[in-house]
């Protein structure tokens, strides 16, 4: 008796859950591993909260293809005109309207990038116009002129980088943005979920999905487990160790790239045999199908290859503990102390088997004759030593770090990564630094090979760092679903890129 | 008694206070939240911003006063990542955490004492010995691999429950069974060996001798002298139950106050740590004054 009670309620309670888990055909889940803190449109790049809002609700006036070789296509701004003397006249897109019923003009435009620039709030991107001052001349209504200050050949690029909000936005971080994407954030219940509706007065062409629903889950296991049973339709990250379905899992470049960031100002780095014998000690190729995921490529440069002024050229030093032996016994032959210690700092969490990656690169660094170690350390102490001013040590810290750029352009790393002034740069090379500046500057295919020219420097000449491996990210898709995960997937998902099968 | 609880109250109120201090000057030195907020690449000037709109850029003594002064208008600032205010968020995952916590207490107490006099009454037989290994399996448990199993099991294979989440009752059921295990374990067993002490008293072989049943002999005169070992181990896993279940947190997408803690710990939200650990703390000294009270309920001479 008491087993047919059982079995009766565990059949109730089956069909009790079955109506939570069907879907309407269009609508659709997505399992995301963080809660957003803030759904504010000038924090977009932040990837989290990109996820969601970027070009879903708020959009841009440009916008990068990374499907196709499109290259800068148009989206609120309907064409653009490099004017000369740093000035770009943007031409803005008729007869689009914000979620709230308002018109879009070059009001909003203006308004938008004082929110980003406003001392009120700290608006993440602001740091790409950390060195340009932007002038906004409002022509007519549907016509603006930027100015920036030293000119910025790339700008039409970097509106790609900040959303449009209505003129009305007070200046304060937001909770229910106004955009005018082709949905509107019509829920979010802190701590459970986020619904995004489809809006039936979008100015472009209605996407498939009516509706989309976010929710959070911090384990890898569980958001491929929830598209596995019909919870969720899409997991944007998960594991190599879930993605074991041909049907439904994705594995596709993330755009992220592992290296060491060698301080070439401590001893024992600041000899370049060095920094050679660091190169050479590491067995790239056997992390990947290992501690990496299979499709892991060897980097040779700080982005990846699908980035403007890629060197097709270079080679990954190869791995030769003789050679780096030697080069170590030449150094300290001349005086270099490579007893020194070398210390590996890695981030807990920052990828999939960090802590082992770590331990593997710092024990084919004591094959080589370093006197190296590592330590684990979480986010905050991480960025202690990432970013200056590096704190003191004996012998030298190696960085473990990864960088992200899907943007298509190297100005958003080398600035930072190799520029003597630049936050996390290990070098203060002037060649290097005058390359930097004059790529930066650079239109078409000056700057191209200007950018290709420093890549081949930075890693050939200067040898400024040990570059490590572009990684992958694995994705989750519902069978359902026609959707394809890009390079862009770290930063957005577009719900008007899903179809239905 | 309300001598007793008063005095309870204060020593808590002292307590709180030296917490609190101790939490804001140490928090302060693990790390800048300005650097956690904005991106690696932020200028210094973006970060300078941050620390000047949050007030961060000046000296802590003076930090400290500021927060002292706002608190005593019960205003406790607002969260540095999501610009709500802070005690806004911890209430609002308060609000999951604590019928998470009572649940499974209520549940864990009712089967534990139960289940832990069976065994010591029939001491050495099958049903202590199979109590005693489910209870010990319980305490010993990972309850991350458990609640991973269970995923699998019962979301994936079965399709009995959804994997996570927390939209309709049937959500609830893998949490409250994951954090019922292990307190559940370790009650069994304090219950067990107390009641195996009260059994061998005296007065049980005289309630015996008397013709008592086994029933109330259990439970009515032995249970309630057994249980003051057992009410100081469930006030301790209460209290870690309402310090909130980071793993089961975790796993199933439970918006709880010890998920909140560990990640505002980790990005240096100092108003929202400083706001969980109050709510945390007076929710523990409320329920160590509760334990008190039932102390003195159960023993009388604890009341003189």
């Amino acid at each position: 008796m008491t087993l047919r009670y059982l079995l009766t309620g565990a059949l109730l309670a089956s069909a009790a859950v079955s109506p939570a888990l069907a879907q309407d055909n269009t609508a659709i889940t997505v399992v995301l591993s963080e809660e957003l803190d803030l759904v504010e449109p000038c924090m977009a790049t932040r990837s989290n909260i990109g996820r969601v809002i970027l070009q879903n609700i708020n959009e841009t006036l440009t916008e990068l293809d990374v499907r196709g070789d499109a290259g800068l296509m148009p989206r609120l701004a309907e064409s653009w005109e490099d004017r000369g003397d740093g000035v770009w006249r943007f031409s803005l897109r008729d007869g689009v309207t914000f979620s709230d019923g308002t018109a879009f003009d070059a009001a909003d435009v203006k308004h938008s990038f004082d929110r980003v620039f406003s001392d009120q709030i700290t608006c993440e991107s602001a740091r790409y116009f950390a060195d340009t001052q932007l002038t906004f001349d409002i022509v007519d209504d549907l016509t603006i002129d930027v100015t920036a200050e030293p000119a910025q050949p790339i700008l039409p690029l970097l509106m790609s980088l900040v959303t449009i909000v209505p003129s009305e936005t007070p200046v304060e971080f937001v909770r229910d943005p106004i955009g005018t994407g082709p949905y509107v954030l019509s829920e979010w219940q802190a701590g459970q979920y986020i619904q995004l509706d489809r809006r039936d007065d979008y100015w472009g062409e209605q996407p498939e999905v009516t509706s989309a629903r976010y929710v959070f889950r911090g384990e890898a296991a569980v958001r491929a487990a929830m598209v596995e049973t019909g919870e969720a339709d899409i997991a944007p990250q998960i594991t190599e160790l879930e993605a074991t379905n041909p049907a439904t899992d994705f594995s596709y470049p993330n755009s992220e790239t592992v290296y060491l960031r060698v301080d070439s100002a401590d001893e024992p780095t600041s000899d370049i045999r060095v920094r050679k014998a660091l190169n050479h000690a590491i067995d790239r190729e056997a992390f990947i199908g290992t501690l990496l995921a299979d499709g892991t490529e060897l980097a040779v440069a700080m982005v990846p290859p699908t980035t403007l002024g890629w060197n097709g050229d270079l080679a990954p030093l190869a791995y030769d503990p003789d050679l780096a032996r030697e080069l170590l016994a030449e150094a300290e032959a001349d005086g270099v102390d490579v007893s020194l210690p070398v210390e590996i700092i890695a981030r807990t969490e920052n990828f999939p088997n960090v802590t082992e990656v770590a331990e593997a690169l710092t024990q084919m660094l004591s094959d080589a004759g370093f006197n190296a170690s590592m330590r684990m350390v979480e986010v905050a102490e991480h960025e202690q030593y990432y970013s200056k001013p590096y704190p003191e040590s004996e012998g030298t810290n190696l960085i473990l770090a990864q960088h992200d750029n899907s943007r298509g352009d190297p100005v958003f790393s080398m600035y930072f990564k190799y520029h003597s002034e630049g936050t996390q740069s290990g070098i203060a090379i002037p060649e290097v630094d005058d390359l930097i500046e004059r790529a930066t500057a650079a239109t078409g295919a000056e700057r191209d090979a200007l950018w290709s020219e420093l890549f081949a420097y930075v890693h050939d000449e200067a040898v400024a760092d040990v570059l490590l491996f572009h990684m992958v990210g694995h994705s989750r898709v519902g069978e359902r679903l026609d959707f394809t995960p890009t390079i862009a997937t770290n930063q957005q998902l577009q719900l008007s890129e899903i179809g239905f099968k | 008694m309300i001598k007793l609880v008063g005095q309870r109250a204060i020593a808590s109120l002292l307590s709180l206070s030296v917490l609190m201090v101790m939490v804001f000057f140490l928090s302060r030195l693990t790390g800048d939240p300005a650097a956690l907020f904005l991106p690696i690449d932020a200028t210094e000037q973006m970060k300078e911003q941050f620390r000047a709109l949050h007030g961060l850029d000046r000296p802590i003594l003076e930090q400290f006063g500021l927060y002292i002064r706002d608190v005593l208008h019960l205003d406790f600032g607002e969260s540095l990542r999501r610009a709500r205010p802070a005690i806004d968020i911890v209430l609002e995952a308060y609000a999951w955490t604590l019928p998470l916590a009572l649940i499974t207490m209520a549940l864990v107490i009712v089967a534990a004492i139960f289940l832990g006099s069976i065994a010591a009454f029939n001491v050495g037989g099958v049903i202590d010995r199979g109590i005693s290994v489910v209870s010990l399996i319980g305490a010993s448990a990972p309850d991350f691999w458990i609640a991973i199993v269970a995923i699998v099991v019962f979301a994936i294979n079965l399709a009995w429950l959804p994997t996570s989440g927390v939209g309709t009752p049937w959500h609830w059921i893998m949490p409250v069974g994951i954090l019922f295990i292990r307190p559940f374990g370790l009650i069994v067993q304090v219950v067990r060996g107390s009641m195996l002490s009260a059994l061998s008293a005296p007065y049980v072989k005289t309630a015996r001798a008397k013709g008592v049943k086994n029933g109330p002999l259990i439970f009515v005169h032995t249970l309630r002298n057994a249980m003051l070992p057992v009410i100081t181990v469930i006030g301790d896993q209460a209290a870690a139950l309402l310090n909130g279940a980071v793993i089961v947190e975790t796993i199933f997408g439970f918006p709880g106050v010890g998920k909140l803690m560990i990640d505002s710990i980790l990005q240096r939200d100092f108003n929202v740590v400083m706001a969980a650990i109050l709510v945390t703390a007076i929710a523990i000294f409320i329920m160590n004054i509760l334990i008190d009270i039932a102390y003195s309920i159960l023993d009388p001479r604890i009341r003189q």
